[in-house]
């Protein structure tokens, strides 16, 4: 708790919260939505390829889409720090900012494991199987819950 | 024309429509994680499609990363629907705002742009089955869309911070 308050206290934490320049708080609330629609997006663009939408897109070229993907989670992880530090004491004790995280961990996880599972060694057949689509609803569910208990960081 | 747009805000501030959008405790967060969802949808879909007429992904045909279009389509009409009722449920908020001029004009750019290009060249994508087409005009107007999209987001997180604050 005396760490969060410190954290928080710090003169770059203060300057983020309170300097009032466009290029601190709101600089990086916007880098944190871009870094959200790039990740989440892309994510949402192989999901739902492989649960059927637009059966004719070959998968193999979507494996490209990966250093993207990975690009928008760095931008956001070091985004999301910083606007963590603006309010340590309130975020680091609220559940549901541990959950968001828990729930977009599980979420790289799966991304991880359709990476794996889809663009592995073995190119994937053009029919999706069982696995992977579960593989690939679940990532959509978990992206949805990661964007609500993000939007409810606003209200703590 | 200020006068006009503050009659028009305070007017509308008061319809029982307003009124119940703002008095629901629920409504207004909800509407907000819907917004992001549909900028997330738009984002992944439009994007990619945006980067396949600038060149990469080049082994997906035209008509194939076309196809998921509908759903770029559905995430737009989810983020304008809840950005209409937001605007509806406190219009004051936004009618001396300027970043919400920003959002709008950029929004106006990216629609006429995505209309434009459905309009000339949506038959010609469809018919588009082979792996490495793009054009000098193709790439021309992803260049525009991911621009004004960027600039649709960026004034869109602007509207707490610039302007009449929330």
């Amino acid at each position: 708790m005396e760490l969060l308050a410190s954290i928080e206290g710090s003169e770059f934490a203060s300057w983020l919260r309170e300097s009032g320049s466009i290029w601190a708080y709101p600089a990086v609330l916007t880098l944190h939505t871009l870094g959200l629609g790039v990740l989440v997006g892309a994510s949402t663009v192989i999901d739902l390829r492989l649960l059927g939408a637009a059966p004719h897109m070959p998968l193999e070229p979507l494996r490209r889409l990966f250093p993207i993907m990975w690009t928008g989670f760095w931008v956001n992880a070091i985004s999301g720090v910083l606007l963590f530090i603006t309010d340590a004491t309130t975020k680091g004790t609220t559940m549901v900012f541990m959950a968001k995280l828990a729930i977009i961990a599980v979420a790289v996880i799966v991304l991880a494991l359709i990476k794996r599972s889809v663009f592995g060694r073995e190119p994937v057949a053009s029919a999706t199987p069982t696995t992977v689509k579960t593989l690939a609803a679940v990532s959509l569910a978990l992206w949805l819950a990661a964007l609500i208990t993000g939007r409810y960081m606003a209200y703590v | 024309m200020g006068a006009t747009l503050d009659a028009f805000a305070t007017w509308l501030h008061a319809t029982a429509v307003s009124d119940a959008i703002r008095s629901s405790p629920w409504l207004w967060p909800w509407c907000e994680i819907t917004h992001f969802v549909g900028l997330s949808l738009l984002v992944g879909v439009v994007g990619f499609f945006d980067l396949r007429l600038l060149g990469l992904f080049r082994r997906v045909p035209l008509n194939a990363a076309w196809s998921l279009m509908p759903w770029g389509k559905l995430g737009f009409a989810m983020a304008a629907v809840t950005g209409v009722t937001f605007f509806i449920g406190a219009p004051e908020q936004y009618i001396n705002n300027v970043a919400f001029y920003g959002k709008l004009t950029f929004l106006l750019i990216a629609g006429l742009n995505a209309i434009a290009f459905e309009f000339f060249y949506g038959a010609a994508v469809k018919a588009s089955t082979a792996a490495d087409a793009t054009s000098p005009v193709y790439r021309a107007i992803a260049i525009v869309s991911i621009v004004s999209w960027f600039f649709v987001i960026y004034w869109g997180r602007m509207l707490p911070f610039i302007g009449n604050a929330f």
